[in-house]
């Protein structure tokens, strides 16, 4: 009983891990630029709508998880702009873009409620514990969420893109010395980091809930910005992250399945105040790891 | 002498118009008007009272929030010239019955709610009694004997249809259990996928649930290859070919369109409706290819014994911990139905 309970936990945490996983992923890198994006939220429900849309008018789920990541880059442009080109405030600028993302993809989601959404294809791998049926079903997006995070991993730590571009969010105006240019690093974290949340958002329409409903992505892209700080601007930590938030939301709904006599109202804030509890504790190392020149509008010369 | 004829014919040529003097109704929905679910069915109740009365034409609004942007648009509608405001959710009321109080000439209905003045009539479905017929359905279904119930809020009107379901359920098979998982939301699609999956996991073969569009769980249901029972509108049987069994869906046509001719007419009273599967506000959706014509029958029966008056909320009744809910002769009311602060016996979850 409790091993399958386990078992089925564990499937069902990378269900909802993998979207949470890949906006973290986005946000990590947007953030070691020096930019920290709030409205990742109304990008997701952007690539949600978009991927629901394409998915049903092409029967392409394939076509559609596309479609979800073009429109990410597309809805986050907007905010590049505002605040890599035109030093505007992040904070305003992402909250901006957050509701601009609830409109737009209620609008676009509007023809496509209860419209039939071709699935992801995936495979049922069976738990090897418990003895119930639960099993991890492993779709395109899950099936890339490993290679993906090592790969943001590789280009922040390992590449010399990536040198540049946590120089750009530690020091902006040394990094200007030094002779990268800030405005195309800027642009291209975010054009990556849109492309990933709207993944992420496909990947909530397409892989799990199978339908477009208005702002079903419940909060989880704020979620997945507390995870990047969680996580300490590292991919590998957000993988770690994202298993963990996506575990206390799924034993929460899994011990009410089996019964257990706890209120469901208390259960249902397990998630948020694990995310409370855990932040505190990555506060002060938080702050060293923390790229320093985040959030703050680039005033030097160009 | 020709002058008065003429007079006389034109009165009578304007009572013949009186009759058919057009009626503008307007509309407010929630959400958007195709999900499957709840405001399909208002829409489809909409559609259905147009066609049957051609001197009604309608303004509508879809994703009208429960605030007071709700009566700006309910104003609009009126200064566009609508007699006949349907305001179809619950947080709707105050606004409507606000705008009723100040437009004594304009006709309000309201879905859900208690308020009443002469211009203020409320409706909705009776929808607990009901829900003991999918309870038999599934209690016939089901080879496990259990069912998974995804709950949005357990709120006493959703606590009273899962312990219909359930007692539905034991009255065939006096082992059943329903296992309930409540999302927190009426729409949170990555939870109630994910409570789908746990009751799956815990062995239930039959899915239903209470939230705004059921097309999450019953899609989930259907790829991992287990019976669902749809709720909100009969046609979400679409989403199911295979383990669709049947549905209990909202039909507002006969009584949108009886008001309308009501206010037409200039005879609308202002007052509280509450129908059931006798007056087919509710209807159950059409059976699923998998349920054999012995079940179909089953069901039918329950469903006309139900709308002769038949109520599951009749003592003896016991809760999940094994005190008495209700005692002999005690029973519930339709007017109780919003006061379930218990579960059935066989139902694993806790209401608070």
């Amino acid at each position: 009983m409790t091993w399958t309970l386990v078992a089925a936990t564990l499937a069902a945490s990378v269900a909802a891990g993998t979207s949470l996983l890949y906006a973290a992923l986005g946000e990590t890198l947007g953030e070691r630029a020096g930019i920290i994006n709030l409205g990742v939220e109304g990008v997701m429900l952007v690539g949600a709508a978009c991927a629901c849309a394409v998915a049903s008018s092409t029967g392409s789920p394939y076509l559609g998880m596309l479609a979800g990541a073009v429109a990410g880059v597309v809805a986050s442009a907007p905010f590049a702009y505002a605040v890599v080109d035109r030093a505007a405030n992040q904070l305003a600028s992402g909250l901006s873009l957050l509701f601009l993302g609830f409109g737009a993809s209620a609008l676009i989601g509007n023809p496509f409620v209860g419209a039939l959404i071709p699935p992801l294809p995936s495979v049922s791998l069976r738990m090897p514990l418990g003895e119930g049926a639960a099993a991890v079903r492993v779709d395109f997006l899950v099936a890339a969420a490993l290679p993906l995070a090592g790969l943001v991993a590789w280009l922040l730590m390992g590449t010399r893109w990536g040198l540049r571009l946590r120089a750009v969010g530690e020091n902006p105006v040394a990094a200007f010395a030094a002779g990268c240019n800030r405005r195309r690093l800027q642009y291209e974290a975010l054009a990556i980091a849109g492309m990933l949340s709207g993944l992420a958002g496909a990947h909530v329409a397409l892989g799990v809930a199978y339908t477009w409903a208005e702002f079903m992505t419940g909060g989880r892209g704020f979620i997945a910005i507390a995870l990047v700080m969680f996580a300490r601007w590292n991919a590998w930590w957000a993988v770690a992250g994202a298993l963990l938030f996506g575990a206390a939301e799924a034993a929460q709904l899994q011990l009410q399945a089996g019964g257990v006599d706890v209120s469901p109202f208390l259960m249902n804030m397990a998630p948020y105040l694990l995310t409370l509890a855990l932040l505190p504790f990555t506060g002060k190392a938080g702050r060293l790891a923390a790229p320093a020149a985040l959030g703050r509008p680039y005033r030097g010369v160009e | 002498m020709k002058k008065l004829l003429l007079v006389i014919l034109a009165l009578l040529a304007g009572s013949v118009f009186a009759q058919d003097k057009p009626l503008t109704v307007g509309v407010i929905y929630i959400g958007t008007a195709n999900d499957y679910g709840y405001n399909r069915a208002m829409k489809d109740g909409v559609e259905a009272m147009k066609k049957a009365l051609p001197a009604v034409s309608v303004l509508e609004a879809e994703n009208v929030p429960e605030t007071a942007e709700s009566e700006r648009i309910m104003s609009a509608m009126i200064s566009k010239g609508a007699k006949l405001i349907m305001a179809t959710s619950f947080g709707h009321q105050e606004f409507a019955n606000s705008l009723a109080r100040s437009n004594p000439g304009v006709t309000f209905v309201h879905a859900g709610g208690w308020m009443i003045r002469d211009n203020f009539g409320t409706f909705f479905g009776a929808t607990q009694t009901a829900w003991y017929a999918l309870g038999v359905a599934a209690g016939h279904m089901s080879k496990a004997g259990k069912a998974g119930f995804v709950a949005g809020v357990p709120i006493g009107y959703v606590v009273g249809n899962i312990n219909a379901f359930q007692l539905g359920a034991r009255s065939v098979n006096p082992k059943f259990v329903t296992r309930v998982v409540v999302t927190g939301g009426w729409s949170d699609k990555v939870k109630e996928a994910a409570a789908a999956n746990a009751l799956i996991d815990q062995g239930a073969d039959v899915l239903t649930m209470h939230v705004d569009s059921p097309a999450t769980v019953i899609q989930i249901a259907e790829n991992r290859g287990i019976y669902s029972i749809g709720f909100q509108s009969v046609e979400a049987r679409a989403l199911a070919p295979k383990g669709w069994i049947t549905g209990l869906g909202f039909n507002w046509a006969p009584y949108m369109t009886r008001t309308a001719q009501e206010v037409m007419a200039g005879t609308f009273k202002g007052k509280m409706v509450r129908e059931g599967l006798k007056e087919q506000m509710l209807v159950l959706a059409p059976f699923g290819d998998a349920v054999p014509q012995p079940v179909r029958d089953a069901v039918n029966a329950t469903a006309a014994k139900i709308a002769d008056g038949f109520t599951p909320f009749k003592g003896p009744i016991k809760d999940n911990t094994g005190a008495y809910a209700l005692r002999e002769g005690e029973a519930m009311t339709n007017a109780d139905m919003g006061k379930f602060d218990w579960y059935a016996e066989g139902i694993v979850g806790r209401v608070r």
